[in-house]
């Protein structure tokens, strides 16, 4: 695999990771704009804007941008996150240059106000969707509850008011602002030709104009406050946890994936024994997300309303236990195995290794090999993961709940 | 296509199929065991469920613990499902750590522990993700509408209902599992980096000399359920499922089929995306795909939308089923094609889902299609023939299932 890397002189970041032995390869933009970076009337418009990309260009109306899409069977979607906009796309080598100059159009889209206007149902809809899924719904509410003010709680979605009252031009003055050329970057990886693709991009995207785009990077120890809400149709009771972690641009967030891993992994973990084995809650899990300047260690239980404060006991002898005994070398080990196994199964695919070359880029202005990974999270020692337990201790946490009627099952 | 592919028969049935993968270092495979839910008795649909948890609590020399431990130790991602047809499990992980995982998985399949107290755990996480389901409409629609679509027992739902759960016990699972883990019915798939040779002999040493349970079950088919079922439910959207019966997957007409499946449904230019989503702005999820099984398929179709847009929404898609057959264009056909030939190649790349593929057809088809064939029948396709098809097999007798606040008409 070959490295490759250009900035044009407004300030758009190409990288590509060339592999000749792939079948297929992987192209995406990168858009570091996300929830966070809106106030609160605007809430939800990177996401509305994710989506209104699809909607054409001066040239192109949105059946066609699908039409264009579908005719070269390419793999393609957007995503939005509390801090990044990516739109990639999955595809046979052969057709490359035509998606890649189709994304490339999109990123100066017509955003008209008819198109605006209908896709606002289709985003409510979404709205509607995710509320019918507390696992999603209580990670949401808990990030708000955590996050306490800070811009990182900000729902991605946004709520059916705010979404309700945004407007297209309030859309198209957020878009001026956060689709400039040096905020974003271009990734390509598996089978393409670099010399190619840079010739396509500096002919299209030269002329974009370079702007001001900033983001606020204030630390967050997190409000730790516990809430919870009824809602009467649910089975069962669904609960997030949260407390704060390092930083996407933090040496240590290898070892605090292994943590993340040794508490919470689906198999195996500390709550897996204490918690799913008994069949004491049926899921139990916990990951570690590195952010913009902060981080989080965010866990999901789903139990019965009467295990409730059983399960509770138990997380928190979990916690207390790590940060009184620390983690075994073999925890360590089975840990960084399950990781490392991971990283190898999902790098086999051009589009597994388009997410992480693009965020080591949007995060780190760096190039990572898959080796570089490996030997970081080998060089994580059980010290290491002490040392992180001390200073974020997992037990302080915030907590948000949802769950039936308090008296019924 | 630089695939290819291995098989070998061991003396007590068991089929082994492989396929060798360049440049990757990951292998995948998976055992499948005849325990789908359809061939389970009456009253026992959810044991698959209870099963596949049990036999991973102690297995050979090993405890719950060590057992779990040993196969964290090879940093093996653990996959398994039940299906209608069989109970699968196995794994992806790192293609050198391959041969200690399959002893350990011939102790999970031939000398599981099977303890009584694990057995009550493994009983009560099965009906807790029957509770579960409850808190995730979009998946309970779809099991609903399978098991409503397909006559009994073909479209169980794996997961089975609480009182049976309940009713479970030791001896009897026990004996599902002597019973079903027929090992002359087992099909064993593998893919990525392994070498052939090595895996056979393995495996035949493995499992070459474990009791055979006995033949073949042969299931008698019911009759379809209902038409339309609702489920009350105070959420924010009425979740809609639908299905209408197709060719099956050895059918002449199968690729002919999964053509007007993905013009109906295939990309975002698809005709069910741009009417409901794009030009009425209905929902946000809409989708329909080709769901087979050995002997019965069909095609099923999803939307979720707020109440007051529910009856349009069903409207539309059974509209657009309709008019499939009133004509397609070259230009649709032509995305319809390239989109099934880019996505079987994009997925050639992973072992875990080719592994799965030759599995399927093997146990489908009798055999396992090379990539080529089936580029080539997408590729013979046409308008006339998609077209015939779609005349001769007219989308009908639709089976609805709602859940939400509200019901919908179904003419």
């Amino acid at each position: 695999m070959e490295f490759k890397h250009k900035q044009l002189s407004n300030g758009l970041v190409l990288v590509g990771e060339v592999n000749k032995s792939a079948k297929s390869a992987a192209v995406g933009f990168f858009v570091k704009t996300g929830s966070r970076d809106e106030t609160e009337q605007i809430n939800g418009v990177s996401h509305y804007l994710e989506h209104m990309l699809f909607k054409g260009t001066e040239k192109l109306s949105a059946l066609e941008v699908n039409e264009a899409f579908d005719r070269t069977g390419a793999q393609f979607n957007a995503f939005t996150s509390e801090e990044n906009t990516v739109f990639y796309a999955a595809l046979l080598p052969e057709y490359l240059m035509e998606v890649t100059e189709l994304w490339i159009e999109l990123m100066r889209p017509a955003l008209r106000d008819e198109d605006f206007n209908i896709e606002k149902d289709v985003i409510k809809e979404e709205i509607a969707m995710y509320k019918d899924l507390p696992s999603f719904d209580v990670m949401d509410r808990c990030r708000r509850l955590h996050f306490a003010g800070h811009p990182c709680g900000n729902s991605v979605l946004g709520t059916e008011e705010s979404v309700g009252g945004l407007t297209a031009e309030q859309m198209r003055e957020y878009f001026a602002g956060r689709y400039a050329p040096n905020n974003m970057a271009l990734a390509c990886t598996g089978n393409f030709d670099w010399e190619q693709l840079c010739s396509i991009v500096e002919e299209s995207c030269g002329k974009w104009q370079q702007r001001p785009a900033r983001r606020e990077l204030e630390g967050c120890g997190g409000s730790k406050k516990k809430e919870r809400i009824e809602k009467p149709n649910l089975a069962r009771e669904h609960i997030c946890l949260m407390s704060s972690g390092v930083s996407a641009q933090d040496p240590r967030r290898f070892a605090a994936s292994i943590l993340g891993m040794i508490i919470g992994d689906d198999v195996g973990s500390r709550f897996f024994w204490g918690l799913v084995d008994k069949a004491l809650a049926e899921a139990a899990s916990m990951q570690f997300a590195a952010l913009d300047g902060t981080g989080i260690f965010c866990s999901y239980i789903r139990c019965s309303r009467e295990r409730v404060s059983e399960v509770l006991d138990i997380v928190s002898g979990i916690f207390r236990g790590l940060a009184e005994k620390g983690i075994t070398e073999d925890e360590l080990r089975k840990a960084k195995n399950k990781i490392l196994s991971a990283l190898v199964i999902k790098n086999e695919l051009p589009m597994g290794r388009l997410v992480d070359l693009g965020f080591n880029w949007i995060y780190n202005e760096e190039y990572r090999t898959i080796e570089e990974d490996v030997n970081a999270i080998k060089a994580v020692s059980v010290d290491d993961v002490h040392s992180l337990i001390e200073q974020f201790n997992p037990g302080e946490f915030t907590q948000f709940s949802i769950g039936p009627a308090q008296n019924s099952s | 296509m630089a695939e290819k592919l291995d098989k070998y028969t061991l003396k007590n049935g068991m089929v082994l199929l492989g396929e060798r993968m360049e440049g990757v270092e990951s292998a995948a495979f998976g055992f499948m065991l005849p325990c789908g839910a359809s061939l389970l008795s009456e009253g026992c649909c959810g044991a698959g469920s209870v099963i596949s948890d049990w036999i991973f609590r102690g297995a050979g020399v090993r405890d719950s613990r060590q057992l779990s431990d040993a196969l964290d130790g090879l940093g093996l991602h653990r996959a398994g499902s039940v299906s209608s047809s069989h109970l699968t499990i196995g794994a992806v992980l790192e293609a050198s750590n391959l041969t200690q995982a399959l002893d350990l998985y011939a102790d999970i399949i031939i000398r599981a522990s099977l303890k009584e107290d694990q057995f009550k755990l493994a009983r009560q996480l099965a009906i807790d993700s029957v509770y579960a389901l409850d808190d995730d409409p979009r998946q309970k629609v779809m099991l609903k509408l399978r098991e409503q679509f397909y006559p009994p027992p073909l479209g169980r739902s794996a997961l089975g209902e609480i009182a049976e759960l309940e009713a479970l016990t030791v001896e009897k699972t026990a004996q599902i599992i002597k019973d079903k883990f027929n090992l002359s019915q087992t099909i064993f798939t593998f893919a990525g980096k392994y070498d052939f040779e090595l895996v056979c002999r393995q495996i035949e040493s493995l499992f070459e000399h474990s009791e055979d349970s006995g033949g073949q079950v042969e299931i008698s088919v019911g009759d379809r359920a209902g038409k339309y079922t609702h489920i009350e439910n105070d959420g924010a959207q009425v979740h809609i499922g639908l299905m209408t019966g197709t060719v099956k997957p050895a059918d002449e007409d199968y690729y002919n089929a999964r053509v007007s499946v993905s013009v109906l449904s295939g990309g975002m230019s698809a005709r069910l995306f741009t009417e409901v989503r794009e030009k009425r702005g209905l929902c946000y999820a809409i989708g329909a795909r080709y769901h087979g099984l050995k002997d019965m398929a069909g095609v099923m179709c999803y939307a979720g939308t707020t109440p007051e847009k529910a009856q349009e929404t069903l409207d539309v898609i059974i509209a657009e089923f309709n008019r499939l057959a009133e004509g397609v264009s070259e230009e649709e056909i032509a995305r319809a094609k390239v989109g099934l030939k880019s996505s079987l190649i994009l997925q050639s790349e992973s072992s875990g889902s080719r592994a799965g593929g030759l599995g399927s057809d093997y146990y489908i088809l009798g055999r396992v299609r090379s990539l080529d064939e089936i580029k080539e029948r997408i590729e013979a396709t046409s308008v006339e023939s998609v077209l015939g098809f779609l005349r001769n097999n007219r989308f009908k007798d639709f089976t609805i299932v709602t859940i939400g606040p509200k019901q919908v008409n179904v003419k």
